[in-house]
């Protein structure tokens, strides 16, 4: 008879020295992890909850400016300058981690409407409508020489809006038309124009250099090839279409804010409705801003909110507000893509997450599994109805609060018509229009 | 894990369909994989005995001579005084509990025969489980009245007065619970992490005496003695299955600590073995041998299950106590006890059976019965701190009371909520597809009254009776082609008319007409 006892011996589920880590059994059988999904699915919902406990995304003001700021520009390259633009004229030279001012110059007379920076030189450029100036600033290491422009050019028209190439050295100006001009030249090198409204802003295309991208004050966008002496399309939209942001990453696409509430990206191959329709807002949306990844996008509204958004899902991802910050009319995000600045009209710059629970700082390996294991959990419970409701649940001030269930109301009550004007009319009468068809009037080429 | 037979899914017969039986395949696949690789990195192997045919079932006299030194520790025997004794093995197998019915309640390490303590509490026990994680060990007892818990040191912590007449507990380590069956036919499931009672029902099914845990489900199965086995959870206040499973009452409940197989001894002394997730009996074994083959006379025997599928049962009135090996009828091993046997309890993770009977308790060295590679912090060599950082994670992670539910009833955290979608698809159909409702069909328009009115009345009745029909016609089209759909192509959310659609549309060869929406796309072209 052969007999076999099981017989552990303690060495071999025993560390060896006290500087070793300790020993883990594995035994990846099933039958020794049941209800291992329900678990998964604690875990997740867990996951759920942890995120919003840490979901502390504001950062800290940057400090009274004292006067509305019209304008946020970020450094090209460098993680923590910005610049800003009062309507007082004044522009403002801030250290992004310290949230302190620099250097404050006085550039303008009147609102600063336009501010860039050149991408490989350290300098930049300020324009404003009442004084139709253009002006361009030399950075110096010590920050000293700010007290005079490099130089100075008078333009024959009021700029609403700046832009700079991403290399050429040539920028875009926007005011009864879009201007583009070289800097060693005096004159403007090209000239577009559709219709007799000005145009609000023009911008760059970053991977299609001669491309040129512009919103107009009567509803328009327009598609500009530097090229060619005519813009190349023009989309008549419903509402003024206030700022537009190309993607840093997919040439083709770019996004505008709208007075309609809502944020439209365009897939600029086919223009006749926008890619997606971002609804959200409760109030004019004011500026939007792609991320450096191309990814997601921010942008602040005439509600006193700023959002964030993922690339092609029209709902929200987050919603910034504080007590204290009123109608945000700028909104930028750093360098890295984990902050955001944003300018409102309660005189202040206001530095917040990107991601509201991330942890800011070094993470041990442990902590880093740890935070792509609930990402990866929470993605994948994401359809549950509980995990869903936590992770997409944001607590609103009661104003904001309310002006959301009105526009739901709104919206239900449109919808319950156009279904009950189906059902009686016909739907030949009363076609199905899909969101994105409802927001375009037309395209003109 | 080895289970005691194979499942009965796995029979292509039991498969309801070709998709049915592929799924099952590529399942037994992936099982059979992963047991490869958990054998491959596995640091011990089973235990086991070899004999040779005609060779008797070895006693432990014998079991010792031919093991190690280090095994002896599991074989021992305590003459102890006071009445039969109820005996549980904690989640580690570290730690044995004694209860006996005179009162006498004690705990120790069993490997180093340290006791942590022993008390005389006066009252009658009648049955124990070790609750809480390995790091913080604390033992509930069901005396005549009152379940009391006393931690590692015999301080009693919390007398629980709602778990009254407990006859049997279980611990639930997933979701924190303790379970309770009472005399007087009450379920209890008591959060023991905050203390909340989870449910507290009367089962109105008589006196719950007969009850076992489904460890992989967290349900109670109770024995009545009708011959039906009831699975409890604490969600319902009356059993979610019934299933009738001995032609007379049914007499012991057991269950593996893992798997789907339940054991019920019935009446008629025979044993049955049933798979829970299809409450059918698990299928015969490769040795030939029938489980029902196997006759158990004792009165109201205690069965217990180990790891590996040894069912351990009290033979000649409770004077032995026999190991039958998984699906065999074949005694393992027999040992015979000093007083008539009143529990057995298989340890877990060891190759070590402990029982209790009216004179005292004993363990008998059992090779196969232990689970040779266990994972994570939850065996007996695992050290304090890994106990308790596994104590802190068990709490991260304890699960919801919801999540109890028997298997045969389905559901479960994946779960495709078919019946939603369903009902979601067919709103956004009739929404898109603006099929008229019964109201806008049968809606009257209103007669008015007053001068010219019955030519306004005929007009408006007669416009009302061309729409009725269109609106009938356009219920037909559209229900016919919904009918083509079925359940696939329900993707109606869109409603743009497409390119494709209008080409299928216009062109004359179409048999079915076309209702002019994106739908026409899905129309089989003719031919």
């Amino acid at each position: 008879m052969k007999v076999k006892l099981l017989l552990r011996n303690p060495q071999d589920y025993l560390r060896e020295t006290a500087d070793d880590i300790h020993k883990l059994a594995r035994n990846p059988a099933p039958e020794l992890h049941p209800m291992s999904a329900e678990t998964e699915y604690v875990r997740a919902l867990n996951a759920a909850k942890l995120e919003r406990v840490f979901a502390k995304p504001f950062l800290g003001c940057f400090g009274d400016q004292g006067d509305q700021l019209s304008r946020v520009c970020m450094h090209p390259r460098a993680l923590s300058l910005c610049l800003s633009g009062c309507v007082d004229g004044r522009v403002a030279f801030w250290n992004i981690p310290r949230r302190s001012r620099v250097l404050q110059l006085d550039a303008h007379s009147g609102c600063v409407q336009g501010l860039c920076w050149h991408p490989e030189q350290d300098l930049f450029y300020s324009c404003c409508d009442t004084d139709r100036t253009l002006k361009a600033w030399r950075v110096g290491d010590d920050l000293t020489e700010f007290s005079r422009p490099v130089s100075q050019r008078h333009l024959d028209f009021a700029p609403l809006n700046l832009d700079h190439h991403v290399s050429k050295d040539l920028f875009a100006l926007s005011g009864d038309a879009v201007y583009l001009y070289d800097s060693r030249r005096s004159d403007p090198v090209g000239q577009w124009k559709w219709g007799s409204d000005s145009v609000l802003q023009a911008r760059f295309n970053p991977t299609e250099w001669h491309l040129l991208a512009a919103v107009t004050k009567d509803n328009a966008l327009l598609l500009i090839d530097t090229r060619q002496r005519e813009p190349l399309r023009r989309i008549r939209c419903e509402f003024r279409q206030n700022a537009l942001c190309w993607n840093p990453q997919e040439p083709f696409v770019l996004a505008t804010a709208s007075d309609d509430y809502n944020l439209y990206s365009w897939d600029a191959r086919r223009l006749a409705s926008p890619a997606c329709v971002y609804r959200g807002h409760t109030n004019a949306a004011m500026d939007v801003d792609f991320a450096p990844t191309g990814r997601e996008l921010v942008s602040a509204s005439y509600d006193c909110t700023v959002r964030l958004w993922e690339s092609g899902r029209s709902q929200s991802r987050d919603v910034y507000h504080t007590k204290r910050m009123y109608r945000v009319f700028a909104a930028r995000y750093s360098l890295d893509a984990r902050f955001i600045v944003t300018a409102s009209a309660d005189f202040n710059l206001r530095l917040w997450k990107a991601r509201a629970s991330e942890k800011l700082g070094a993470l041990t390996p442990r902590e880093r599994a740890a935070v792509n294991t609930a990402e990866a959990l929470k993605q994948k419970y994401a359809h549950h109805p509980q995990v869903r409701r936590i992770v997409q649940h944001r607590h609103l001030p009661k104003r904001l609060y309310q002006a959301q269930l009105e526009m739901k109301a709104i919206r239900g009550k449109q919808r319950r018509k156009e279904v009950n004007r189906r059902e009686h009319r016909g739907e030949d009468k009363e076609p199905f229009v899909p969101e994105r068809d409802r927001h375009v009037r037309g395209v003109d080429e | 894990f080895q289970t005691t037979m194979d499942v009965a899914a796995e029979d292509s017969d039991q498969m309801p369909s070709g998709f049915h039986a592929k799924a099952a395949a590529k399942a037994a696949r992936l099982r059979r994989e992963a047991a490869k690789l958990a054998s491959a990195s596995a640091l011990e192997s089973p235990g086991g005995i070899e004999s040779r045919p005609g060779e008797w079932a070895p006693t432990q006299s014998k079991l010792l001579r031919r093991v190690a030194v280090a095994a002896r520790p599991g074989h021992f025997e305590l003459s102890l005084q006071y009445g039969p004794y109820s005996v549980a093995y904690d989640t580690t197998g570290r730690l044995l509990a004694l209860c006996g019915r005179g009162g006498h309640v004690a705990a120790f390490e069993w490997r180093q025969k340290r006791l942590m303590f022993e008390s005389q509490v006066n009252e009658p026990c009648h049955a124990l489980t070790w609750v809480g994680a390995g790091s913080t060990p604390q033992l509930a007892v069901a005396h005549s009245n009152w379940t009391y818990i006393y931690d590692a040191q015999g301080l009693e912590l919390h007398c629980l007065k709602r778990l009254h007449k407990a006859n049997k507990l279980f611990w639930l380590p997933r979701h924190w619970l303790l379970a309770a069956c009472t005399d007087t036919g009450h379920l209890h499931w008591q959060d023991v992490s905050t203390g909340q009672t989870v449910a507290s029902y009367c089962g109105h099914h008589g006196p719950l005496r007969v009850s076992a845990l489904h460890p992989d489900s967290g349900c109670v199965l109770t024995g009545q003695p009708n011959g039906q086995l009831c699975i409890w959870t604490p969600l319902e206040k009356r059993p979610v299955v019934k299933m009738l499973c001995c032609p007379a009452g049914v007499r012991a409940v057991a269950t593996a600590p893992a798997g789907h197989a339940v054991y019920t001894l019935g009446g008629d002394s025979r044993l049955r073995v049933w798979d829970i997730r299809c409450l059918r009996p698990l299928s015969v074994s490769d040795s030939g041998a029938d489980a029902a083959s196997i006759r158990l006379f004792d009165a109201a025997p205690q069965l217990a299950v180990s790891q590996r599928g040894l069912l351990a049962c009290p033979v000649r009135q409770g004077a032995a106590l026999m190991v039958l090996p998984a699906g065999g009828a074949k005694p393992l091993l027999s040992h015979p006890s000093p007083g008539r046997l009143s529990d057995l309890a298989f340890c877990p993770w060891e190759d070590v059976l402990a029982f209790g009977h009216a004179r005292g308790l004993g363990s008998v060295l059992v090779p196969g019965s232990g689970e040779p590679n266990p994972d994570g912090a939850v065996h007996p060599l695992s050290g304090k701190r890994q106990r308790r950082e596994a104590e802190v994670r068990g709490l991260l992670d304890k699960l919801p009371p919801e999540t109890i539910a028997p298997p045969a009833v389905g559901g479960g955290v994946n779960a495709v909520d078919a019946e939603g979608i369903e009902e979601a698809l067919a709103r956004k159909r009739a929404a898109v597809m603006a099929l008229p409702s019964d109201e806008v069909r049968q809606f009257q328009p209103r007669r008015r009254s007053g001068k010219a009115s019955g030519e306004l009345n005929r007009k408006v009745g007669e416009r009302w009776q061309r729409r009725r029909m269109e609106l009938r016609q356009l219920l037909k089209s559209k229900k016919r082609v919904l009918a083509e759909m079925g359940d696939e192509g329900a993707d109606a959310a869109g409603g743009r008319k497409t390119k494709k659609a209008k080409k299928v549309s216009q062109s004359g060869e179409l048999t079915k007409p076309a209702t002019g929406t994106f739908l026409d796309r899905l129309i089989p072209k003719a031919d």
